[in-house]
């Protein structure tokens, strides 16, 4: 496991998804020097390789469909260029300890509500999906899983009371927080130091020169 | 409607984010008052529910499938428009940087067309509705359907606005396509809104907002005749009116194109040459301006000038 803290983790990972997001289309030698870095940093994380093809595979299929249309050359390098941003960004989150996002958002230069909000937003999307099984469960004990079951997903009863479960948890979890302390304030693991600084703006100078080179190169 | 990297020239991209970060931040200060004890669960359970279902696509035509945008819907239920701009601009930034949906230099423009357009148009036609409909809470639904829809609409318009802007769709193409499309989209958009909130009103009203006042008796036919000129035109059928048809069948069709002096109409049939629906949409709306305008001025002069 690395040595470097999770805000320096994930402000190298947004530095270089954004150099990615910046590149001029169909400049491929650019395209494939950031998937060189791509994949040194994705050695440097060392996700679990399983988790990290199974989300890829899925978001991929969803990226060839929006591209198809853009003709063969455009949409593979759009394809291509996604891809990488998604290899980046779910290296860092699979390598992620539990319920250290709020950790990872203090070191973004954000407005704090912003912040407190993606933090929440976060916790209680896992709340979510924890109802939607209770809710599954129920349903198959009481023998409601035939062939139109379906249909209970979608109206608005389930979702409506869904969303009215998931709020009364997610009362007791925040009045949970405030009773243990909770200000408003995400926690903080610890500063950038001076290395980790020098790095962050080395990746910036080389991010910011391989996207600008594919302007003026071509 | 998540427009992805390049889709967008970088002026209209620093533009767009220009203008999405500063009305974010306006939000936000409005918002920062509310996160108490009540309401941060709510905002933050709202965002992450609106997130689940982006993910949810229907189909609707031809192989396209759309989504919920939730602009309304999160803002009826957070009470306010501010706190839905926060809201859908989390989901569209969490959509942006962790799965691609969406890109990062467009993130700017598409905060603008779902977080701004989308719940702001949703937020003031759900009152407008309200209102024209008596304003009881009951109506509060119904209204919010119909507002759901045309802000799916509105925020396809203001995506066709961007792609046009950055020379990479001219407007007579993807004016019609995107608007003829997501008016279906609409269609969902406005009975899922419409649903989940009739449900909630049902068992939880104190989560959503009480009655409105009616509107001021003057605005109840301007307003509903805007909605049918401007929006129920958009579904008015193309098929011949009853002496055109039998114009054809019995053969005298031709003698309208023998005319001596032709006159320049921009607006012939109610349409706009290469807007396609859309076209009928401004027509209506231009018409029925117009109409009103005449008949006003018909009357102001006509009227006996008062002792």
């Amino acid at each position: 496991m690395t040595k470097f803290s999770i805000p320096f983790k994930l402000r190298v990972s947004l530095i270089l998804v954004i150099g990615i997001a910046l590149l001029k289309t169909s400049v491929w030698w650019a395209l494939g020097s950031y998937g060189a870095i791509a994949l040194c940093w994705v050695i440097f994380l060392k996700p679990s390789l399983k988790i990290l093809s199974q989300l890829l595979g899925a978001e991929l299929m969803l990226l060839s469909l929006l591209a198809l249309p853009m003709g063969y050359e455009k949409a593979s390098f759009m394809v291509s260029r996604s891809l990488l941003c998604l290899l980046i960004m779910n290296s860092f989150l699979i390598t992620l300890p539990p319920h250290s996002l709020g950790i990872a958002l203090k070191g973004l230069p954000l407005p704090t509500s912003f912040q407190e909000i993606i933090l929440l937003s976060g916790q209680y999307l896992e709340i979510l999906i924890s109802e939607i099984r209770q809710m599954q469960r129920a349903a198959k004990l009481r023998g409601l899983s035939g062939s139109s079951g379906w249909l209970r997903y979608t109206s608005a009863a389930m979702i409506g009371s869904l969303y009215l479960r998931s709020l009364d948890r997610a009362e007791r979890v925040y009045h949970a927080m405030i009773l243990r302390g909770y200000q408003g304030k995400l926690p903080l693991e610890s500063q950038l130091t001076r290395g980790d600084n020098f790095a962050i703006i080395f990746v910036i100078i080389i991010t910011g020169l391989l996207t600008f080179s594919s302007y003026v190169k071509n | 409607m998540h427009i992805p990297d390049g889709f967008i020239s970088p002026v209209v991209a620093a533009v767009t984010s220009v203008a999405s970060a500063g009305f974010l931040a306006i939000c936000l200060s409005r918002t920062r008052e509310n996160m108490g004890l009540r309401y941060a669960p709510i905002m933050g359970l709202t965002t992450a529910f609106i997130f689940a279902a982006q993910m949810i696509n229907f189909p609707v035509a031809g192989g396209t499938s759309g989504h919920l945008l939730g602009g309304t819907l999160a803002a009826v239920i957070l009470g306010n428009p501010w706190s839905a701009s926060v809201s859908i601009a989390t989901v569209l930034f969490i959509q942006a940087f962790l799965f691609a949906d969406g890109g990062i230099t467009a993130l700017g423009a598409n905060i603008f067309n779902m977080a701004i357009v989308g719940v702001w148009v949703g937020w003031i036609l759900t009152q407008i509705v309200q209102q024209l409909l008596g304003g009881s809470r009951f109506r509060l639904p119904l209204a919010a359907g119909i507002a759901g829809g045309i802000s799916v609409i509105a925020a396809a318009i203001g995506c066709s606005l961007f792609l046009i802007f950055s020379g990479t769709a001219t407007a007579t193409i993807i004016l019609p396509a995107m608007v003829g499309v997501h008016s279906l989209i609409g269609i969902g958009e406005g009975l899922i809104t419409a649903s989940i909130l009739t449900y909630l009103i049902t068992v939880r009203p104190d989560l959503l907002p009480g009655d409105q006042p009616q509107l001021k008796k003057w605005l109840i036919p301007v307003i509903s005749t805007l909605l049918v000129a401007g929006v129920l035109s958009l579904f008015a059928s193309a098929w011949p009116d009853g002496l055109e048809k039998i114009a054809e069948i019995q053969g005298f069709g031709e003698l309208a194109e023998n005319v001596r002096f032709s006159i320049p109409t921009p607006f012939a049939d109610y349409s706009i040459e290469g807007f396609g629906k859309i076209g009928t949409s401004i027509t209506g709306i231009l018409g029925t301006v117009i109409c009103f305008g005449v008949a006003f001025g018909i009357v102001q002069i006509g009227k006996p000038n008062q002792v």
